[in-house]
Parts: structure tokens; sequence; C-alpha cells
């Protein structure tokens, strides 16, 4: 086992990958625009989107109640403490426990729960609507992600990401197994729907028929939209975290010499781009499933890692 | 405690005197005995190790000596139930005021002596040192909330969920008194001392069959699927703060129940326990916790869900109860594996005590506030009973197992027992404990989809009747009793290496390994940790404190940010509905909402529906839809509505034999009696 991750680096971990969510989806927006053939908006867009909503008033609807004000605070947090689970530039566990694949699981969900009982408090169709889908969707994502970090957690006997790393670390690719290659293809099947993309959810549009993430946040505005739009843009990059943490452990540092530190943030980007380009193929080249089609979707990987699951532990 | 339990039964007299002060008496009563309760229960567990304490019954049959004897297990348990009896006391006199406030003196002195014997047979079952005392205080225990049940309304559909609740709970009883007399036969007395000896001379045949009637009998108890249909009609029949302690404890008496049979009474001497009786337990748990949550997803009755969750919970807990029978004596990772899934299943069963408990005590004050417990009707109530709303979602995070509250904790101790069970055996049989885990976590999203839909219809937006509108929050008696457990939420669950100790006396006691603390709290009470290989090497481990430490941290910090960078106004406005003035009925319903859900299960649902129009003349003309939906339970359609059609064919066809004429019913007796003769006549040489 390698050295253990400080707890400063954890937090700077968690605050580089705060920092990076709006490049990341600047990236694919960017990506996007290249396959379709437009020039696209800047790689910063994002960024600027987010300030300039924080600059803004706030319209709230008259019906809510005292929760809805605290909603994105709270999703912002949860989403945020479940990117210091995530090793970025090193790995290994953290020098105290923080939490494991499982604890990040829980708190996207308790993001998602938090997003969906907010969609609820302005009283419209469209907030319930996009909360009905989301909640529809989210019980048949989690069994299966949680199988994929299972299929690799039996392996390594553990499920803290950072140790999990360490355990694959060394012997990266050559070490594939048919099991790897299965929980990967799941985990492939499963982005876009755990960021919300193309052909689960579309980003794009706030037409009540395609959205379902969106249809959550109409009525927040100014900067509650900021703080929401900034969980999503985190989730998305500790989704990609979670992905590279359980299959691509190369270029971890082992070490805590700064070139370490530095080979491990180049290879992070590396391989963030990697999947950037991944959801931007995709959502290039396919259309949006008809919600009912998605369960079908989803069970391809589920197959997947189910087969995955099967290999390793028969 | 008995004395304090009886004096609130004996104070219910004071009713022919004053009906508000026999509620208050009798409650402060419960109040006393509880606190007893927990004294008592904390002294045994935080005590000596090993220490129990005994106390023999003044003799009241000839033929068997009673006693009351306290172990680890039997504290524990106590613990569980005093917690919850602490809340439901002081809540209850504040809502059998509000909620029946025309009741006469004569039904509140029956609720308080029922409620009295009720709390009091739950904590000597888990006390009977004996068969006899056990099975009494069972019975008393399933009378007195009988009587609850049927004592709230009177009307026919209480008294129905009350007769059904009568006859499976009557049934279970039977199994077990079947399993209870064939050991005291065997043993010749009554005690449990005495049957674990006889016990221990048994064929592994009969052991078995013991085993599985008894089992029979308390899943009966604990509703567990296909024996919960009338779990979803008995509990939101009851006052609130009984659907409380029904759920909350008294389906946890049926665990204790089967745990001290598994582990205690019929446990082999040395060799592991047999490997069908685990399998069953889990298989039994996984389908019980998947189906309890899909039935509850569809419930609009806010009461009726939450009994649908106790289902799913009691299914959790299963899971845990079963990995431990499979995973003991038979040498993995050095017995800690075991001992993990046993931690798991008992503080699963502290916490679902603790939020299943605040839910009911919350649906119970919106349902004194608006005489409505189908959700439909309500919304808006955010705003109107903020404390009971904020406890409401408190309870809905813990239960969805989401961190950083208590539910989160059993589940991944749980999680971690699959986990390191399946890397253990392998094989088919690893195999099937993972997909057990990929079920759980089935069960946690669906749970989070049901409290969001149950939260958001019930509490927030606009109210859609007057009912609704016209709420207010709940007397102050009530807020506290649901604080109390509100903060047992928020301990296990930021702190709960510090209620490891508690666990320590049960696991060592019922495992004869080491305790909850050694295993899980291994590294300090601030960090679980759980090792999944024999060598222990890589033990997976997460601090709750330090999450939530930085939940709160990065909230504080996102609170500066939602204050936005400079200072911009606020202001209010009527939602977006499409350009229509918005009305309660923009409103996202709870069918609506889980409707996704049912069509996608649809096969689980044996969903029935009926659209009816008034048109005007024309199709397109549409005045009136009439819509109906229903969903139907497995079972139910499945077991109970075939065995009725059994029976009533049977009747049927005994009905033509029975001519009327007295001769032939006695040639009918007098041929089963030789019949019988034959069969069992046979003495002992």
């Amino acid at each position: 086992m390698t050295g253990e991750r400080p707890l400063t680096l954890v937090l700077l971990e968690m605050t580089l990958l705060v920092l990076l969510g709006p490049l990341v989806t600047g990236t694919i927006q960017k990506l996007k625009a290249l396959l379709q053939c437009r020039q696209g908006a800047g790689l910063l867009q994002p960024y600027h989107d987010i300030i300039k909503l924080l600059r803004k008033g706030t319209v709230q609807a008259d019906t809510t109640s005292g929760f809805f004000r605290s909603i994105p605070v709270l999703v912002l947090a949860a989403t945020v403490a479940a990117g210091a689970l995530v090793p970025v530039v090193r790995s290994g566990p953290p020098a105290f426990p923080l939490g494991d694949a499982l604890m990040l699981l829980g708190l996207l969900a308790l993001a998602r729960f938090l997003t969906a009982v907010g969609a609820f408090d302005a009283g419209g169709a469209f907030g319930g609507m996009g909360a009905s889908r989301e909640m529809t969707i989210a019980p048949l994502v989690e069994p299966v992600l949680m199988m994929v970090v299972f299929s690799t957690a039996v392996a390594a006997g553990t499920t803290e990401l950072g140790a999990l790393a360490a355990h694959r670390g060394a012997s990266w690719i050559l070490a594939w197994r048919a099991a790897d290659f299965l929980g990967f293809a799941a985990m492939l099947v499963l982005l876009p729907a755990e960021t919300g993309r193309i052909p689960v959810d579309n980003p794009d549009t706030h037409l009540e028929l395609t959205m379902l993430h969106e249809g959550m946040l109409l009525e927040h505005s100014g900067p509650g939209l900021g703080c929401m739009m900034l969980a999503s843009h985190t989730r998305q990059i500790v989704a990609f975290g979670l992905v590279s943490a359980l299959f691509f452990p190369v270029g971890l540092a082992d070490g805590a010499g700064v070139t370490g530190l530095l080979l491990g943030a180049g290879a992070f980007v590396a391989k963030i781009l990697v999947l950037a380009t991944w959801l931007a193929l995709v959502e290039s080249s396919y259309a949006k499933l008809r919600f009912f089609r998605v369960p079908q979707y989803l069970g391809i990987g589920f197959v997947c890692a189910l087969m995955a699951l099967a290999l390793r532990i028969l | 405690m008995a004395a304090c339990y009886g004096a609130g039964a004996l104070s219910s007299l004071l009713a022919w005197w004053s009906g508000r002060l026999a509620l208050g008496v009798g409650h402060l009563a419960a109040l006393a005995g509880a606190v007893v309760g927990l004294g008592v229960s904390l002294g045994v567990l935080l005590g000596d190790p090993g220490r129990t304490l005994t106390q023999p019954l003044p003799v009241v049959f000839p033929f068997a000596r009673l006693s009351l004897s306290v172990d680890g297990l039997s504290a524990y348990f106590l613990l569980v139930i005093s917690l919850v009896a602490v809340a439901a006391s002081i809540y209850g006199p504040a809502y059998l005021r509000a909620h029946s406030p025309d009741a006469g003196p004569a039904r509140q002195a029956a609720q308080v002596v029922a409620l009295n014997v009720f709390l009091g047979c739950m904590a000597f079952v888990c006390c009977a040192g004996d068969a006899l005392s056990f099975l009494l205080c069972w019975e008393g225990m399933t009378l007195a909330s009988y009587v609850l049940v049927v004592s709230d309304d009177r009307d026919g559909e209480n008294a129905r969920a009350g007769l059904l609740y009568m006859v499976m709970a009557h049934g279970g009883t039977a199994l077990l008194l079947v399993a209870f007399l064939a050991l005291t036969e065997r043993a010749g007395a009554f005690d449990f001392t005495a049957l674990r000896v006889a016990a221990g001379g048994l064929d592994s045949a009969t052991r078995t069959t013991l085993f599985f009637l008894a089992l029979g009998g308390f899943a009966t108890k604990a509703g567990v699927v296909p024996l919960h249909v009338w779990l979803p009609r008995a509990h939101p029949a009851a006052p609130s703060h009984v659907s409380a302690l029904m759920s909350g404890v008294m389906l946890k008496v049926a665990i204790y129940g089967i745990l001290r049979f598994a582990f205690d009474l019929l446990a082999p001497a040395v060799e592991p326990l047999p490997s069908s009786w685990g399998w069953t337990v889990l298989v039994v748990g996984t389908t019980s916790a998947v189906l309890g949550v899909l039935y509850a997803l569809q419930q609009h009755d806010l009461k009726r869900l939450l009994a649908f969750h106790s289902v799913e919970n009691i299914g959790i807990i299963l899971i845990g109860v079963g990995l431990a029978m499979i995973l003991w004596r038979r040498e993995i990772a050095g017995g800690a594996l075991a001992t993990v899934a046993l931690t798991a299943a008992l503080l699963h069963t502290v916490n679902h005590a603790a939020f299943k408990g605040l839910l009911f005590l919350a649906a119970g004050s919106v349902l004194c506030r608006t005489h409505v417990r189908n959700m439909e009707e309500l919304g808006g109530l955010a705003r109107r009973m903020p404390w009971t709303a904020g406890l409401f979602l408190l309870g809905a995070i813990a239960i969805s197992a989401l961190p950083p509250l208590n539910g989160f904790v059993s589940e991944w101790l749980t999680f971690q027992a699959l986990l390191g069970g399946a890397s253990h055996f392998r094989g088919p049989a690893g195999l099937s404990i993972v997909f057990s885990a990929a079920m759980l976590a089935l069960t946690g999203g669906l749970a989070a989809a049901c409290f969001a839909k149950a939260f958001g219809v019930t509490f927030l937006g606009r109210p859609r009747t007057p009912h609704a509108e016209h709420a207010t929050e709940a007397p102050p008696s009530m807020i506290a009793g649901m604080v109390w457990l509100g903060a047992v939420c928020v301990a296990l669950g930021v702190a709960p290496g510090y209620a490891m100790r508690l666990l320590d006396a049960p696991t060592a006691e019922l495992l004869h390994g080491p305790g909850a603390s050694a295993v899980v709290t291994a590294r300090g009470p601030l960090v679980l940790s759980a090792a999944l290989t024999p060598s222990g090497t890589n033990a997976t481990a997460i601090s709750m404190t330090v999450v939530a430490a930085l939940l709160i941290a990065l909230t504080a910090m996102a609170w500066v940010l939602r204050r936005g960078l400079r200072r911009a106004p606020q202001r209010g406005a009527p939602t977006w509905t499409c350009g229509m003035s918005p009305t309660a009925r923009f409103d996202y319903t709870a069918t609506a909402f889980a409707k996704p859900l049912r069509l996608i299960f649809a096969t689980l649902y044996h969903l029935r529906r009926e659209v009816i129009r008034e048109t005007a003349g024309t199709p397109y003309v549409v005045r009136r839809i009439h819509y109906t939906g229903e969903v139907m339970d497995l079972a139910e359609t499945q077991i109970y509505h075939r065995v009725e059609r059994g029976i009533s064919g049977l009747s049927q066809a005994i009905r033509a034999r029975s001519t009327g004429r007295i001769h032939g019913y006695i040639a009918f007796v007098l041929g089963a009696l030789f019949v019988a003769l034959l069969l069992f006549g046979v003495g002992p040489r």
C-alpha cells in the first residue's frame, strides 16, 4: 500500500474539482459544437454564466416555503463534499478516514433528493414532472453503479476509492481482465445518465417533454440558480473522477514529490478529456431516448455490470 | 417498571372522575416506565460484560416458575422500546386530546389502559426468562395493540383491519406455541436455561423444523412478505403515537424472537447454524425490502405509506440477520464478518425505531391538524407547520439511507458485510449475496423517491383543500416528542461510534466472539471500519463525524455564495404556469409522481385503471372525466385470494355433506375418533 493522502491535499483536490467543473462542461459544449460544424461558445462560457447569475437579483415564487432558499446551498455542499472523496492527483486512502465509494454515491443521492424536494416547492407542474422523472431514473442507475463499484471492490478488498486506486495503480492496463472491460462498458453506459446527458436527459433544453434535471431548476433564479449550476458541473466532474479512480488509476502519484503531483494532475486532465470526448461523441450521434425506453437502455448497463460481477466472483 | 405501567393502567380508573386527568396521569406513568426501562437497559449494557439480571417472579401457576432475566440482547431491545416509548408518552396526551376531542372518558380510559399494558408487555417479552411468561406477554402485547387499533375511530374499516390483525397474529402465535411446547415437553420445565439444555439434544431435522415454526410465527408479527398483509391496514388505524410504537418497536420484538431462537435457544453447541436457516432469512429479507418499498411508493395515505416502509426496513434488518446466520462460526475473517452483519442488523433496529417513530409522529401532527390522511388533499403545510415539516424532512433523509444521518450508517455496515460475505464465498452463493446488495441499493433509491414524493406533496407547494389551508402548528408537547426522536437520529448518524459500545454485549453474547466496538470501531470512536478480506489489511474506513463537519463547513461557504456577489434586489412573483393563473391544481400529485415507476414495475402491481368520460354530444367536448386507479398487492392476489377461494370451495363441499341429521354427524365424529386413535393412540411402551 502506498502512503496516505494528507488532509490538506484532500481539500486541495476538492477545490480543484470544483474549479475545473465548469471548464469540463465548456469543453464538452465546444467539442459538440465542433462535431456539429458550429463555432460554439468559448471554453470559459460556463464560468461567465455562473458569475453573471451570482451578480443577479432573485425572483422567487410566492408560494414557496422557507426550505426553498436553502435548497441550492445544501445541494452544492453535498455535491462538493462528494468531491472530497475522489482521489485526483494521488492514490492512497486519506490520512484521516472520510468516506468511501458508497458515501460518495450517498452524498450525490442526497443532493438529488434535495433538488427533487425543492422542485415541488414552487407548485408548478414542471418542477414536479422533472422531480418525478429524475427520481424514477435514479433508483435504476444507483444499483448498477454500486454493482460496478462492487466488481472492483471485491478484487481490491475495500470500497475506499483512494485505496482502490492504490491497489490497482502499479499494473494498470496490462492487468485488465474481462471483468474490468465489462465493468467499464457498464460505466460508459451509465455515465450519460449520471451526468444528465443525451440519451437519458438533455441539458440544453427547457422543453418539458425532454427535460429531467433542468425541469427541477426552472424556479430557481439568480445566485440560487448559480449554485445549482455549479453543483451540476461539480457532479459531472465527480462522476468522471469516480470512473477514473475505478478504472484508470494510472498516473496517480505514489509519493509526495512535486513532480509526481504535477504528473498526477496532468494525467487526471487527460483522463477527463477522454471521458468528455466520449460524452460529446455520444451526445452528437444519438437522439434522446423516449422516457420509457431509458430503463431498457440502463438494462444494458445492468447486464454488463452483472456479468462483470459474475466473472469476478465465480 | 411494572409498578409504573401498572399504575398507568390503574390510573385510568380516574377516568370516571375526569378523562383529561386519566390521559395525563396514564401517559406520565408510561413515561416513568420508559425511563426506568432506559435505566435498566443502560445499566446492563454498560455494566460488566456477561452480567445477567435475573429476578424470579411470584408464583402464579403451580406448574411453572416464572422469572425475568435481562441479558445483553434483552437489554438492547429494552433500550429500543424505551427510546420510542419516551417520545410516544410525551406526544400522546396532546395528540389524543387534539385528534378526538369528543371522545368519552370510557374510550380515553380504554386507550390509556391498553397503551400501558402494550408497553409493559413489549418490555417484558424481551425480558422474559421462561417460555410461559414470554408467551403470556406476547399475547398481552397482541391483545392490547388490537384494542388500540380499533379504538381510534368507529368505522368499519378499522374493525376489519383489527380483525385481520387478530387472525394473522394468532396464526403466528399458534406456530410459536407449537415450537415452544415441543421444547418445554423435552425440557420438562419452562425456563430458557432448561430449554437450551433440551435443545442441545435435538437432531438436526427437528431443530430445523422448530426453527422454521418459530420463524413463521415471528415473521407474521414482523410483517415479512408475504405475511405482511395485516400490517399496512392495522398500523395506520391506531392513534399515531401507537402507530409509531407498533411500527417502530413491536416489529422489533419479533426480530428479538428470531435472534433469541436462532443464536441462543436452538443454536447447536459448536457447529455453525444449518445453512438453510440463514439463506431463508436472507432471501425473505431481500424480498420484503424490495416489495415493501415498491408498494409504499404507490400509497397516497401518509400513514399507510409509512407502514409499508416498515415492511421494507424489517427486510433490511433481516438481510443483516440472515447474513450473520450464514457467516457465524464459519471462520470467516476471524469471525469478525458475522459480527459486522449482526451489528448492522441491530443498529438498523434502533435506527428504524427512531426515524420511523419520528415519521409516524410527524404524520400524526398532520393528521390531528387537518384530519386528512390522503396526501393528495394536503400540500403547503411547510409554511403552516414548520417544525413538523422540518422534522419530517429529517426523518425522510434518515429513512432514505442518505448521509449524514443514521439510516446510512446501518446500511453502509450491511453493504460492507454483504460484500465481505460475497468475496469470501465466491461461486453462486457469493453472486446471490452481491445480488442482494444490489437489491438493497435499489431499495435505498426507491425509498428516496418515495419520500421525495411524500414530503413534497404533503408539505410543499400550495394547499389543495381547506383542511390543509387552515392547518396550524402542533402543540409544543407533541413537537417535544418528535424532537427527542430527531435528536436520536442525528446523534446516531453523526457519532455512531459512541453507540457501538451499547452493541458490545448483545453481539458478544450471541456470537461468542468479539464485540461490535472491537470490530467496527477498532480505530477509535470517530471512525467506522470493516474489513472485507480475512487478513483485514485493506479495511474500509469512513468517518461520519468528519463528513458531517465537512458538510456543515461547505454549507456555510455555499451560503456566502448564495447571498450573491453584490446586494441585488429580491422579489416574489407567481409561479410560471404558461400564462394561466396558478392554482393548486397545477401542483404535481402523488399519483402522477409515482406513475413512471408504476409503469416500469407494472408486473408487480396488478394495475387496475378505469376512466369514465362524460362528453357533451361530440367526443371532443369533455364535460367531466372520472378516473380510478388501484394497485393490488401481489401477495394478496396471488396467495390470499387463492387461499380464500380454496377455503370457501372446501366449505361448499362440506356443506353438501351436512344433511342436518344428527346420526350422520355422530358417525363422522366416531369415524374421526377411530382414525385419530389409530394414528396417535400408541402410547409409550
